[in-house]
Parts: structure tokens; C-alpha cells; sequence
């Protein structure tokens, strides 16, 4: 068996674990997915009531914008679903120890640890944000075009992996603090940074903090890039440097997380 | 050659020195004060193929960061292993299919699912063939005794089952060593007795390398020929354990029944640690035994005597304790 096709029969092992657990807390699971389409309907709400007074939002249309926020929906609920509760265990997996069982499997660790657990209850957010970027594109009269839907999977994967990145980043800071309760709070600022059009920052003070997160700590990139690219300008060197800025990232973020796991000391028994 | 080779392995931890109040803690905040500890000094031994080999020593001794060095889990600070024909460290694939660690305080399988799901996962993390798989399961759920709590939930399992249920997971893969730190820690005499048995029926049957670390010197007795004593990170004895008894416990116990009623001048020949009408215990040092044994004879009527070893509880106390006035020395 290929080292690929092993990896996808664990997530795919893993993915049904975690359901079978999920769903023996029914009312749990039922009270979360009740939260996130309650959460979905109040962005909708309040976008609606804001295009009710104008036409546009930093150049974006109104179909245009709620493809934007379905893209958001569906981009942060996958990270959600994947790697947030993983991410977000990981500082209580080192300061009691049970890091070592993961550390002990003949498997990739980076893999092991952010994806071992999938979060069912934020699933559902995909299949929404779909719903939401459908919808927009039905009330724009969307033309088909290949080449705009190549671009919008492509930036729309890199953006799943950029986000990843940061969080794999902030995560690995657990082994030297203990207690990482930060990363919720910076996971927060990173999702509203990427939630709204980078044209927000076009303003002349606000100009280098948009550049700075475009092309130094690319958050902006994440759901800009795969909107742009669908419902607005399809711009292949910004869907290049966003390929190109994931590889990077990809890269820093794992030596990142190996030196980090260097310097496990493991809780004492 | 050695399935366990360790060479100076020394382990320091710098460890956080938090000041009372409040006010050493806003001190803290830009200046910390830190101690180095050494949690483990200079330990160097082998280990054969097939040895079952017990990791002695008081808590905090250095026992767990030494098995968690050997297991690739933490950096030694200096000195060198190699485990398996590995260097434990570089945590390869191939290293980590052929070993398990067990750790008694710690669980690894899934809490809400059976323990079965735990398996399951497992065999597709370890790549293991179903006919292999489902094979050494059945042999260790027979072994243990557990056939019918594998589709049960992991956390409605008691202590010693959930225990059971760790060990059959850390062997599925049929590791050539196996690492266990304190397996039966807080376990009943029941389920203490039913893991020492299934590890001894194991080990005859696969000959699999065990090195593990125990309070209960009944785990130790029962198990291992030989010892490892460690305290305050250095290692104090590597031999036989009967050799531990004769080099560490200078003492014998005089177990002794009178024909006419125990008399009342016993003290005089060792510590009295029990008496009651006809029977006596005393506690003789080890150089003296046939001198006292003589006089005792010569003047009372004996109906029968035995010389015991002291327990091992006691010599292994008397080991951490003089490891801890050597310490305290330097």
C-alpha cells in the first residue's frame, strides 16, 4: 500500500471514529450544529440589511460579497472540521503528557496530531458556505468557465493549507508555553482578518497593514484569492503567489513544529 | 547483540523556581530564577534479546525519563543509546513498529469507544495484515481473559480491565521489546497477578525483551531475574536479584519455635521483630548468623528454625535509602 493511500484510509478510519463518538453525545452534537447555522443566518442577516442601503462594499456587489462569506463559511468550517479541536488539544496534550502515545505510532506526527480527531459538528458549515456560493452565483447569472473554477479549487485549497499553517504555528508554541490558551483568541483575530474583502484596507493608512497581510503574513490571501478568482478578476499571478506563499509556509510551519516537538520534555508520571 | 545499549545517558531539566505571593509572582514576570536538575546521570547498561529485566528505584529516581529516553520520546541532554540497532531518538517508522511502551498512569485508547475501535485503529497505524491481526488478538483477549469487554466503552471498563485492554494494544503489533512503566499501579492483588501471569506466558511464547519499572516488588519477584537499581539518576546496582539481597541486605530472619514456651532472653542475641508463646522472629546480622544460631541452641530447647531473607521491600528500601545518604553526602 502506497504511503498516500495510507494516509487517506487513516483519515478516512479516523473521520469514522470521531462520528461514532460524536454521535453517541447526540444532543451535544445537535447543540453545536444548531449554533453554527443560527450563526450563518445572522452574517446573512446583517449583510442583507447592509446591501439594503447601498450597492456595494469595498467593490464588491451583493451577490458577489455572499459568495465571498459562503466562501469564508465553507474554507473555515473545513479547517474547523479538521484541525481546530486537534490544534486546539494539543497544549493540554503536552502539559499531561498523553503526547507521548502519539509520538510513539510509526506514523508522520505532524499528521497523527492535527488531524486525529475530526470535528462533525462544524461540518455542516461546509455544505452551507456551498450552499451560500451556489446561491450567489445563481442570482449573478454566472457564466461557466473552466478556467475560473481550476483557479477557485486550487486558491481555495492553498487557503485551507495557509490557514493550517498558522494554526500548526501557534499551536507549536505549546511545547515551550504549557498553557496555550492564546491560540482560540489568535485563531479569532486570524478568522476576522480573513472574513472581510482585502479592498477594506485600500485607505491610505490602512494601505501597508493590507500589503502586510498579503504579502508578509498572507492572511488575506485566503479567501480573497478564491473569490476574486470565481465571482470578480481571475488574476493567475495572485493565484501563483498564493501557491507559491503555501509551499513557503508549509515549509516553515513544519520545521517549525519539529523543533518545537525537539524540545518536548514529556509531563514526568 | 545487546537489544538495549545505553552509554552515559544523562538527562538535565531546567527547571522554573516560583517565588510565594503575589508578588513573586509579578517578579517573575521579567526576572526567573531556574535550578538545573539531573534527572538522570551517567546511566549506562545492556540489555540482552529476550531478557525480562525489572527498573528499580524510588519516585522521582529517574526510572520513567530513562524508559522515555530509551523510547525516542525526549533528547538526552548527553551520552548515546541505541535500542533495537536504533538510535531511539531519530523516532523512525521502522524503530517504532518494532517496540511498545505501556505507561500504568496514562491511557492511550479511546475513552468513549470500545476498546475494539482502539484496535481497529491501530491495526491500520501499525499497516497490520487482518489474518495477523485478528489472530494475536484472539491469543491476548484469551489470555487476559477479556473476550466479551472489548465492544464495551473504554471508560465504563474497570481500572484493571482498561489496564488489560492497554497492554492488548501495546502487543498487537507483537513489539520485540516492551517497555512497561508500572503497569499495575493501583490495581487489586486480582488483576495484578492476571498481568504478571499474562507478561510470563507472553514472554515464554515470543521471547519478547521486557524492561519495566515497578513499586510492587511482587511484580519484580515475579518476573524478573534481574535488577536495575536506580536513585537520584545514577545507577547503583545491574545484577541478579537474589545478588541485590546479598549485597545490599546484611541482615537474616531468624524464624524459631520452642519445645517449653519462647524465653525471655532473646534480645540479647538480635532484634526481636515478633514473638508470641512458643514462636519468635529475630532480626540477626548476616556475619553473626552461625554464632547466634549456636548459642541459641546451646540454651533452649528448639523445635524447629528456619533463616529467611529479609523481604524485598525492605532491602530495596534500604538501597534507595543509602542511595539518598550518598546523595545528600555530596
Amino acid at each position: 500500500m502506497s504511503s498516500a493511500t495510507r494516509y487517506f484510509r487513516l483519515i478516512g478510519s479516523l473521520g469514522r471514529y470521531a462520528l461514532a463518538r460524536e454521535l453517541s453525545f447526540r444532543g451535544n452534537f445537535l447543540a453545536k450544529v444548531s449554533v453554527e447555522v443560527l450563526w450563518l443566518g445572522i452574517l446573512l442577516a446583517f449583510y442583507r440589511t447592509i446591501f439594503a442601503r447601498t450597492s456595494s462594499i469595498a467593490e464588491w456587489s451583493e451577490p458577489q460579497y455572499l459568495f465571498f462569506v459562503g466562501c469564508f463559511f465553507a474554507l473555515n468550517g473545513l479547517i474547523e472540521t479538521l484541525f481546530l479541536e486537534n490544534c486546539d488539544g494539543f497544549a493540554e496534550l503536552v502539559r499531561t503528557g498523553d503526547l507521548d502515545f502519539l509520538l510513539l505510532k510509526p506514523i508522520d506526527e505532524q499528521f497523527l496530531i492535527t488531524c486525529r480527531r475530526v470535528d462533525w459538528s462544524t461540518a455542516p458549515n461546509v455544505v452551507m458556505g456551498a450552499a451560500v456560493m451556489v446561491l450567489s452565483l445563481w442570482q449573478m447569472h454566472w457564466a461557466f468557465e473552466p478556467a475560473r473554477i481550476v483557479a477557485f479549487f486550487v486558491s481555495f485549497a492553498c487557503g485551507v493549507m495557509i490557514a493550517y499553517c498558522f494554526m500548526l504555528m501557534l499551536t507549536s508554541v505549546s511545547v515551550w508555553m504549557v498553557r496555550n490558551q492564546g491560540l482560540m483568541e489568535m485563531w479569532w483575530l486570524f478568522s476576522s482578518l480573513a472574513r472581510y474583502p482585502k479592498e477594506i484596507f485600500s485607505h491610505t493608512w490602512a494601505d501597508p497593514i493590507g500589503r502586510f497581510f498579503t504579502y508578509i503574513l498572507p492572511i488575506l490571501l485566503v479567501v480573497n484569492v478564491p473569490s476574486q478568482a470565481m465571482v470578480r478578476i481571475l488574476d493567475w499571478r495572485m493565484v501563483g503567489f498564493t501557491l507559491l506563499a503555501t509551499i513557503v509556509l508549509f515549509w516553515v510551519s513544519r520545521k517549525f513544529f519539529q523543533k518545537a516537538l525537539r524540545s518536548y520534555r514529556s509531563a514526568s508520571s | 547483540m545487546p537489544i538495549i545499549e545505553a552509554k552515559g545517558l544523562t538527562k538535565t531539566y531546567r527547571v522554573f523556581q516560583k517565588k510565594d505571593g503575589l508578588l513573586g509572582a509579578l517578579k517573575g514576570l521579567y526576572r526567573r530564577e531556574y535550578k538545573t536538575v539531573r534527572a538522570v546521570d551517567e546511566v549506562s547498561f545492556t540489555i540482552e534479546p529476550g531478557e525480562m529485566v525489572a527498573f528499580l528505584g524510588p519516585n522521582g529516581a529517574g526510572k520513567t525519563t530513562t524508559l522515555k529516553m530509551l523510547s525516542g520520546l525526549i533528547y538526552p541532554t548527553s551520552g548515546s543509546a541505541r535500542v533495537l540497532d536504533f538510535t531511539p531518538w531519530d523516532r523512525q517508522d521502522a524503530f517504532r513498529r518494532q517496540f511498545a511502551l505501556v505507561m500504568g498512569q496514562k491511557n492511550q485508547l479511546w475513552w468513549d469507544l470500545p476498546a475494539s475501535d482502539s484496535f481497529e485503529l491501530h491495526r491500520e497505524i501499525y499497516s497490520l495484515p487482518a489474518a495477523q491481526f485478528n489472530a494475536t488478538l484472539n491469543e491476548l483477549t484469551e489470555l487476559l481473559g477479556v473476550q466479551k469487554l472489548t465492544k464495551q466503552a473504554v471508560r465504563e471498563l474497570s481500572l484493571g480491565e482498561r489496564m488489560k485492554m492497554e497492554l492488548i494494544a501495546a502487543l498487537l503489533h507483537q513489539p520485540r521489546l516492551l517497555l512497561l512503566d508500572e503497569p499495575t499501579i493501583g490495581l487489586d492483588v486480582v488483576a495484578q497477578v492476571a498481568i504478571q501471569k499474562c507478561l510470563k506466558e507472553y514472554h515464554a511464547r515470543r521471547g519478547v525483551t521486557i524492561l519495566l519499572t515497578s513499586h510492587y516488588m511482587r511484580d519484580v519477584e515475579a518476573l524478573c531475574s534481574r535488577v536495575l537499581v536506580i536513585t537520584h539518576g545514577k545507577l547503583l546496582y545491574d545484577g541478579e536479584l537474589s545478588g541485590l539481597t546479598e549485597r545490599f541486605g546484611d541482615e537474616k530472619i531468624v524464624k524459631l519455635e520452642f519445645a517449653e514456651g519462647t524465653p525471655d532472653d532473646l534480645a540479647r542475641f538480635g532484634e526481636v521483630t515478633r514473638t508470641d508463646e512458643f514462636t519468635a522472629d529475630l532480626k540477626v546480622e548476616r556475619v553473626k548468623i552461625a554464632e547466634i544460631l549456636g548459642a541459641i541452641l546451646d540454651r533452649h530447647a528448639v523445635a524447629d528454625l528456619s533463616v529467611q531473607d529479609p523481604p524485598l521491600e525492605q532491602v530495596i528500601a534500604r538501597v534507595f535509602q543509602e542511595g539518598k545518604d550518598a546523595h545528600d553526602a555530596a
